[in-house]
């Protein structure tokens, strides 16, 4: 009887000790990157994808590409310039722009021209280029293509907050601008709401 | 088994004095000695419930090494800790009621966490990110609106209304430098000159001409800079911070029951007085010369905070002896001497919470200077209060036009002038014996 009770708190204390250590490993779970999840309720991955996605979907099937096409013949050529982050959140925005990039380049219906500091890093290799490669492989200067519109935007939020409960409101606001003549072709809007809880206990 | 109860006592006095002995890194920060100090930092052991001052410590001591990028890391580090320390803690509070209240996780208190935003916000600004410092701006206006009801911290308020001028937003400049405002009177205390010019400045700007001639009938200032004056011009803004705050000692009320023989211990934190070796700098470049104002006395937030806190820290230590006398009584009843040396462990274990973010300033002195666009060699000068050179730093910058600089300066030597040790024991004891009764 007395061996039997020795084994059963042994067993007992084996798992006690290995769920106390099972619950101090670091657990790592590989998720698809499409994959939604929420920890903290900020502004994530998940947003600035959905929002992207929605917004050039948007842009993309509005007439102003129809009427553009008509008019110089050619697929419009379009570059992202500043998205102003003015949320009371530190949101990475490259993130943002490069997934619209990502989209607009994907959509085969614009084309897509790299940004100011992208242009600086290329010309300075194209003036390499005219001191150390052969004539035949060499980019000249001069030959590259101009934007026709430029997509620019800002990222609002409001937050409103009782106790442990937080309202947040993003408002993402981007606007399509005519390069040569600062006509606004497109004006897009999408609004993100989320209830977030806060807990009111811990261990 | 009285004299052992008798010697527990002494022991227990004992280990009230070792609170007394100065903290190397204090020592480190007063001789200007950043490195050494975050050295000393990384040896001393801080225990998981004191992550948040480990981090609030750090990031002063590298912003002193003007490390302002990892500052801020640190700094995000503490609010992250922070935010999950809101929820409660019942197996804290517990601990709280049965040990000690320095076994809870350390939770700052408002006045420190509105400074964990601000010298975040000064970090990005010597950066020269004045979206960052927006960002961290627009949370602030969060944290201060959760809580503060009345009595924000000026500053905070004020810093905010730098950030919104600097970033060419002055309707939301001016509902700062209004709070800001606001909080001086809510206080009692003088509105700073610079306040009050701004304020003029501003809503002259906005054209709120009742508000505008309220301020100029209560502050009677004959000359302000205008916001046309200002637009084609530089500003230099410097921050230096003075002093360090204040460091919470603990003192004990020791009692005897004559029929028990039981120790009774209450343990409670009390405030020293400290006194900055700066009074006040000041800021030239040649042709002008200005001198700062102090916009924060942090040291009477911390005082006003901890006689906040007094009536529930006093009755989480009545409530600790009770429990505490249960359990000696309890395991008398089993044997005597099993009583005795629980009383005596219960008794040690009553210890005041003197946690605190030490590494803050004791005031914070501001100082503003227009620049004309172009080259500029600066002098700014550390004076005490006989108007004698403390110190002196000296650089260059070049002004342009609209562009606000800003520079801050720790200078934390100081020294406790006396301790309010008597003063705490004569407020409280009478709540103390009236809660034991």
């Amino acid at each position: 009887m007395k061996n039997k009770l020795t084994g059963v708190i042994t067993l007992a204390s084996v798992l006690v000790v290995g769920g106390v250590l099972q619950g101090c490993s670091t657990s790592v779970e590989r998720m698809a990157a499409e994959e939604s999840v929420d920890l903290s309720g900020d502004w994530n991955d998940t947003d600035s994808r959905l929002v992207s996605e929605e917004m050039i979907a948007d842009v993309l099937s509005r007439p102003w590409i129809s009427s553009f096409v008509n008019g110089q013949g050619k697929q419009p050529a379009v570059i992202v310039g500043e998205i102003r982050n003015l949320s009371y959140e530190h949101i990475n925005v490259n993130t943002f722009v490069g997934d619209m990039e990502r989209e607009l380049i994907n959509s085969g219906k614009v084309e897509f021209v790299a940004s100011s500091s992208e242009r600086g890093e290329i010309r300075e290799e194209r003036r390499d280029q005219e001191l150390h490669s052969t004539e035949a492989t060499r980019n000249a200067m001069g030959r590259e293509v101009g934007a026709d519109f430029m997509l620019k935007g800002s990222i609002n939020s409001i937050l409103d907050t009782e106790g442990k409960t937080q309202v947040r409101y993003y408002q993402i606001d981007l606007t399509l601008i005519s390069m040569a003549d600062n006509r606004k072709v497109w004006v897009g809007q999408k609004k993100i709401k989320k209830l977030v809880k806060k807990p009111g206990l811990r261990w | 088994m009285r004299p052992l109860l008798l010697s527990a006592m002494l022991i227990s006095s004992g280990c009230v004095s070792m609170a007394y002995i100065q903290d190397p890194l204090e020592q480190y920060l007063i001789s200007q000695q950043p490195e050494l100090a975050l050295a000393e930092l990384e040896q001393q052991q801080y225990k998981t419930r004191d992550q948040t001052l480990y981090h609030l410590n750090k990031a002063v001591l590298l912003r002193m090494q003007r490390k302002f990028d990892e500052s801020n890391v640190e700094l995000e580090t503490a609010k992250q800790i922070i935010t999950k320390l809101e929820a409660l803690s019942l197996r804290e509070q517990a601990t709280a009621i049965t040990v000690n209240d320095a076994m809870r996780s350390y939770l700052p208190p408002p006045f420190e966490r509105a400074m964990l935003y601000s010298l975040k916000i000064i970090n990005y600004l010597e950066l020269n990110d004045i979206k960052g410092a927006r960002i961290e701006t627009l949370q602030l206006d969060v944290f201060l609106k959760q809580n503060f009801e009345k009595k924000e911290p000026p500053f905070a308020r004020y810093l905010s209304g730098l950030v919104f001028e600097a970033n060419n937003e002055l309707s939301d400049a001016l509902i700062s430098y209004r709070k800001a405002y606001q909080a001086y009177k809510a206080d009692n205390l003088d509105v700073p000159r610079q306040l009050q010019t701004d304020l003029l400045r501003l809503t002259e700007y906005q054209g709120l001409a009742d508000e505008h001639q309220g301020y100029l009938k209560e502050f009677n200032l004959k000359r302000w800079t205008k916001q046309a004056e200002l637009k084609p011009q530089g500003e230099l803004v410097v921050i230096v911070f003075n002093g360090l705050a204040p460091r919470k000692h603990e003192t004990a009320i020791n009692v005897q029951d004559p029929s028990s023989g039981q120790l009774h211990r209450i343990a409670i934190p009390f405030y020293e007085e400290r006194s900055s070796q700066v009074d006040h700098f000041e800021l030239q470049n040649g042709i002008d010369k200005n001198s700062s104002e102090a916009f924060e006395q942090i040291d009477e937030k911390a005082y006003a905070n901890l006689t906040e806190q007094m009536p529930g820290i006093i009755t989480r230590a009545v409530a600790r002896v009770a429990v505490k006398n249960k359990l000696s009584d309890n395991m008398a009843d089993k044997n005597p001497l099993l009583g005795v040396v629980t009383n005596i462990a219960t008794f040690i274990s009553e210890q005041a919470d003197t946690r605190a973010w030490y590494s803050l300033p004791q005031q914070i002195l501001i100082s503003r200077m227009i620049l004309q666009p172009g080259k500029h060699e600066i002098d700014i000068t550390l004076k005490n209060t006989a108007n004698v050179t403390v110190a002196k730093k000296s650089s260059k910058l070049v002004a342009l036009q609209q562009q606000k600089q800003f520079y801050s300066w720790h200078w934390p030597a100081s020294t406790a002038t006396s301790r309010r040790d008597e003063h705490a024991r004569i407020t409280y004891s009478t709540t103390i014996r009236h809660h034991i009764d």
